[in-house]
Order: structure tokens, then sequence, then C-alpha cells
């Protein structure tokens, strides 16, 4: 039995928590569990395939998850920062809570293909991933694992859309974009995505076209993209759920990079750090404000 | 069955042929970015596309159904409205190695489509459509087309079935239009030789009917009739847990067809009234007006997809809406797997009512 499974059955057989969220093995590889009972604790795995971002289960609108009494939820790093971010905009408890870190050395892109961790599986939010170890965790289980591979792909990417003219770019937009169905896989799976009525779900008025044309897409993408704007956790789970394989993660890392230039502020597992779009400060520049 | 033989330099010549026809020629191509996935797409050549490619990403119903289509455009007049029309009758396509879950998912579909009224958009692509499946090795241990009714060696819904041979394939009509297309093309497909096309389609798709038997067994005769009675069965409870409830299951599905009509402004005065896919897993999918909603919940929303697909639809239209494709279980992000579901859910409900019904449905 692993540290994970034996803290787990622990916390449900002494009632501290009446739910644990971690991952299990499943029939394409692992994904997310769900334990109520001390004696199920053994499916709980932990290992470079476990790439979800189980925060998302979390926020309140996933009312069908059976919660009593406190839960507790398995996360890497990354995902902390998620759980941090429900905290601090209010959507759940801290105290509600109770937080299982687990020591991460990356996760692979897709968790049907292997754990094996390699330059080409990896996902392209670990290389350089300075949150292996969720320090803000109420408890804190397995050894580090060696670093995550490197890889440029990410870089590499984002250079090149950065070297494109404005009309390379929104060609290479509307090549992805064409390719939306608008099923909101990519809202769905964000734990940030806590708008009870989403502005894409508004019919009067009609805010964007809701029909998959690539000018109602690109509309729709600007919108949630820029919603995340100092919020995103770069967890990438937007990315890895789009059924269309559009690359959604480089908008959101250059939005990443633009709010911590410019506000110098990134995504932190401090849920008392507060984020821009959520703070007032009397020296922001403003200079776009007319 | 009347079988022919195509070589692979005649099955080029014909897709040139048919393209300077004018015939629009679809077949599955490999992603150039990452030649591990495949979609249906227009080719002009058939070295373009690759019939042993992975299955597609997406379900051929887009041929048919697209993710969006204007119905009709409108502008405004001072005291009028002036509509126009599309067209309902469309160009000579051919699908060419269509895989068999997604060559009934289009035969399963005539059946909705042509229910109350004939749906003109779908009926005209079909009309206009020759659609030319090839027998499938097999994809991955989601594949579960064997529990439904289909097969890799099935011919439901395609006209003409290919089955690899040495040097071509051998090409077995299956329906009038597919014996139409091999006598249009006499110089493309040759005498077999003698050759039994059925049962080289058979011993062809043996291997990975054994895979998907083994991946889970044909569903049990009143499945449907059991599910429609175990509506509140306590084992819905825990089916949706890992579902976030975004609608990538449906959008791949070959068999999802549920869509939204909207009127979108092109300026102040005019613009197309569009239908567009709509996914059955978003809570905004049944929200009344009032805010009430039917289906508050994701246990809600998954058990109407899996009652739609296996009682609801059979029920009504003598027919599974799902083909086994597996698609749903490669896609969900959150590890939901329909035939682990379907498993528990004969184990849950079995077989009630299946005695006095007594059909596969």
């Amino acid at each position: 039995m692993t540290a994970l499974q034996e803290l787990a059955g622990q916390l449900l057989s002494e009632g501290a928590v009446g739910l644990v969220i971690g991952w299990e093995e499943g029939p394409r590889g692992a994904r997310p569990a769900f334990v109520t009972r001390p004696e199920d604790a053994g499916r709980l795995i932990f290992d470079p395939r476990c790439v979800h971002n189980l925060a998302a289960y979390l926020h309140p609108r996933r009312r069908h998850l059976p919660r009593s009494g406190r839960t507790a939820v398995v996360v890497k790093g990354c995902d902390a920062r998620s759980v941090a971010g429900l905290v601090r905009e209010c959507q759940v408890k801290r105290e509600d809570l109770v937080v299982i870190g687990v020591r991460c050395g990356g996760v692979v892109r897709d968790p049907a293909r292997g754990a094996g961790l390699t330059a080409e599986s990896v996902s392209d939010r670990c290389p350089g991933c300075e949150a292996r170890e969720p320090g803000r965790a109420d408890h804190l289980v397995g050894e580090l694992p060696p670093a995550p591979p490197a890889s440029t792909r990410r870089a590499d990417a984002l250079a090149a859309l950065r070297r494109m003219s404005p009309a390379e770019r929104a060609a290479f937009w509307d090549g992805h974009l064409s390719r939306c169905i608008r099923c909101y896989a990519c809202r769905e799976v964000c734990p940030n995505c806590s708008c009870v009525t989403c502005r894409a779900d508004v019919a009067r008025p009609q805010w964007i076209d809701p029909s998959p044309t690539v000018r109602g897409n690109t509309a729709w993408q600007m919108m949630r993209v820029l919603h995340q704007a100092g919020r995103c956790a770069d967890c990438l789970e937007c990315e890895r759920a789009c059924p269309a394989d559009i690359p959604l993660g480089l908008l959101g890392k250059h939005l990443l990079d633009s709010v911590a230039e410019r506000f110098d502020h990134r995504p932190t597992d401090d849920p008392g750090v507060a984020a821009p779009l959520g703070a007032y400060r009397t020296d922001d520049e403003e200079e776009f404000i007319l | 069955m009347i079988t022919r033989f195509v070589s692979d330099a005649d099955l080029a010549a014909l897709t040139a042929e048919l393209v300077a026809a004018g015939t629009r020629v679809i077949a599955p191509v490999r992603d150039p970015a990452d030649p591990a996935r495949a979609d249906y797409r227009p080719v002009a050549r058939l070295e373009e596309a690759d019939l042993s490619a992975p299955l597609p990403r997406r379900s051929l119903k887009e041929a048919f159904l697209p993710a969006t289509e204007v119905l009709l455009r409108y502008r405004q007049h001072k005291q009028t409205v002036e509509l126009a029309e599309v067209p309902t009758a469309f160009p000579p396509a051919v699908i060419l190695g269509a895989r068999p879950c997604d060559a009934a998912g289009v035969e399963v579909l005539d059946r909705v489509m042509g229910w109350d009224l004939q749906d003109e958009l779908w009926f005209g692509r079909r009309a206009a459509t020759t659609l030319v499946a090839r027998a499938c090795p097999g994809e991955d241990a989601s594949c579960f087309c064997t529990a439904v009714g289909g097969g890799p060696e099935g011919t439901r819904g395609a006209d003409v079935v290919l089955v690899p041979a040495d040097g071509g394939h051998l090409a077995l009509a299956a329906t009038a239009k597919g014996e139409a297309f091999l006598a249009a093309h006499p110089a493309r497909f040759a005498d077999a030789g003698g050759r039994d096309g059925a049962a080289a389609l058979a011993a062809f798709g043996a291997p990975a009917r054994a895979r998907a038997e083994q991946a889970l067994p044909a569903l049990p005769a009143g499945f449907g009739q059991a599910l429609a009675g175990a509506f509140d069965h306590a084992a819905w409870k825990g089916i949706a847990l890992r579902c976030h409830g975004c609608g990538a299951c449906t959008a791949v599905c070959p068999t999802c067809h549920c869509f939204d009509i909207v009127d979108e402004h092109d300026g102040h005065d005019h613009g197309a009234r569009r239908r567009s896919w709509d996914f059955c897993q978003t809570a905004k999918f049944t929200l009344h007006a009032s805010g009430h909603n039917p289906r508050p919940t994701q246990t809600e929303r998954y058990r109407q997809r899996v009652m739609h697909k296996f009682s609801i639809y059979p029920a009504r239209f003598d027919a599974v809406l799902c083909t086994g494709c597996g698609r749903c279980s490669r896609t969900c992000s959150a590890g939901m797997d329909l035939p682990e579901i379907l498993g528990q859910l004969v184990a849950a409900v079995g077989r009630a009512g299946a005695d006095e019904r007594g059909d596969a449905r």
C-alpha cells in the first residue's frame, strides 16, 4: 500500500473527509477517481499519467459528486494553484478541503499513451517546473522524482507565433479555430470557469455568434482566454480536452507571460495573493484607458 | 453480392477520374502535424489519402450533417423580409474508405432524419453520395462494434465495401447504388476471378471481431426495455462522477445528431439562419426559460445520453443509436468509458423484460 492510499484510507475511516478525489487505473490509462469508502483507497494511484487537474471537481457546479463533510483532493504542484484560485475567488472554502499534495516529476500529455516521460511525451507545462512540491498542501506524500525532461516545444511554438506578422498570426488562428465545434469542452474542464451562466450561453443579448464559424469561434476563444488573465494556472486541461486539437495552451501561455510582464503576477498556490483581475491598485498604469 | 477487383493503380485512377468529373471524393487523410491521427477530408488524388490510416478523429456524420450550415438567409427591407433558401441538391460525392462503424452510423441516422418529415439537407447529401466503406482491421481496445450489432465486416450503410486483397481490393456491392457505381466504372472494377467476396470480407474482419467481442459482449436482448424500466435505478448515481459535462463525446460521435437553430446577424439588416450541432451534456441543453432544468446535474445528463442511445431511439426507430466506434472513450479527457459503463448497466439492470419481447434491442 502506498503512502497515498494509506493516507486516503485513514482520512476516510476517521471521518475526516467524506470523499477523496484522486486518480485510478482506467481502461485507457489513469483517470479521475472518487473514493468514499476506506476499503477502496487501494484504487488510488499516482504516476506520470495523472495529468488531470482534479481541482475542477471542487467547483460547486459539480453538484453530482457525493459530498458529505470535507473533501480531500490530490494535487500536483500545478493543480494546487487551481485550488488556490477557487479559494481566492470564494468558490470553495479552504477549511472544507483537505489538500493532499504529491511530489511530481512531470506528467505526460496523453494518459493513454503510457507513463514514459520523454521530451516528446511530457506535458507542455512541465519542463522547467518550479512547483513540483505543493508546499501549502495539508499532507505531502511520495518521494520527489527526478525533474521532468527538458523540452522547448512550447517555447519554440510561442516564439514562432510571436515572430509572425499580425496577418500571419490571424491566418494561423483562423486555421485552428475553423475546426472548433463549440462543444465548450475547454470551458467545462477548466477549474477557473466558474460563471453560473457563461456569456457564451447568454442569448439576450447574443454577445457572440453561437454557431461554429470562424467569426464566432474567434470571439468565443478571445472572451474565454481574456477572462483567464492572471487567473489561469496553466494546467492545459483546455488544450487536452479539445476534441479539435486546437493549441489553446499557446493563447493561455502568451497571456500568462503578458500578465507577468505587465503586472508582475504569476499564478501561485497562495490564495492570499490577489490576482490582477480581482485587485484594485492605484499604481496600475491604465495607459490604455482613454 | 456482386464482387469485383480494383487494383491500387485503378483505385487511384478512378479517384482522379471522379475528381476530374466534378465529384467530391472524401477519404481518410493523415494529419501532417501528427501522422498518428487522421480525418475524413476531400482529396484531389488518392495519394493524399491513406486507407489504412487510424480511425479518423471525427466521424463521418459531418459529410451529411455539418457542424454548422445555413438553412436560409434573410434581409430586412422597410416593410418586408426577403428570404433566400439554400439549395437542397448537392454535387455528386464519393466517400472512399469509410470505417464500417461510420457507414453504419449514417444508416442509423437516416431513420430519425426521415421520420416525420424528410430532412432535405440530410437526404440531399445522402442522394448525392456513394458511400464506399473498407473492411476494418480494428482500432484498439475501445472498439465495441460487435456489442451493438455491427462488425468490422459490416456492410450497413455502405453502398460498396472494399476488402484488402493482393495488389488492391475486392469491391462488394452492398446496395443497388453500389452495383450501379461498380457498373459505371467497368475499366476500374475488373472481374474478381471467381473469388468469394463475402468470405474474404468475413475472414478479413475476423481478428478485429474477436477483439471487439472480448471488449464487450453483445448487449443482451431486452436491454433497452430493461433500461427504460430502470430510470431511477441506483446504478446511475455513480455513473458520471468523472464526467465534466463537456460535449466532446457527442461531437465525435457518429450518431449524436442534436442541433440548435439560431438566426445570426451579419449586419443590422441581414443575416443567416443556421443549424449547428448541439450537445446534450451541457447544462444549457435543457435549461428552461423559467430557470428550471429538468436535468439538473451530470448524473441526469449522462443517463439521458445512455437512455437515448440504448433505449429511447431503439424503441422508436428500431436501431441502437451507437455503432461501437469507441470515439467517446478515446476523446474523453476524464476517462469516461462507454463500454465499461454499458457492462456495469448490463450487470445492474440486465435483461428485464427480455423474455416477453425477445428482441435484441
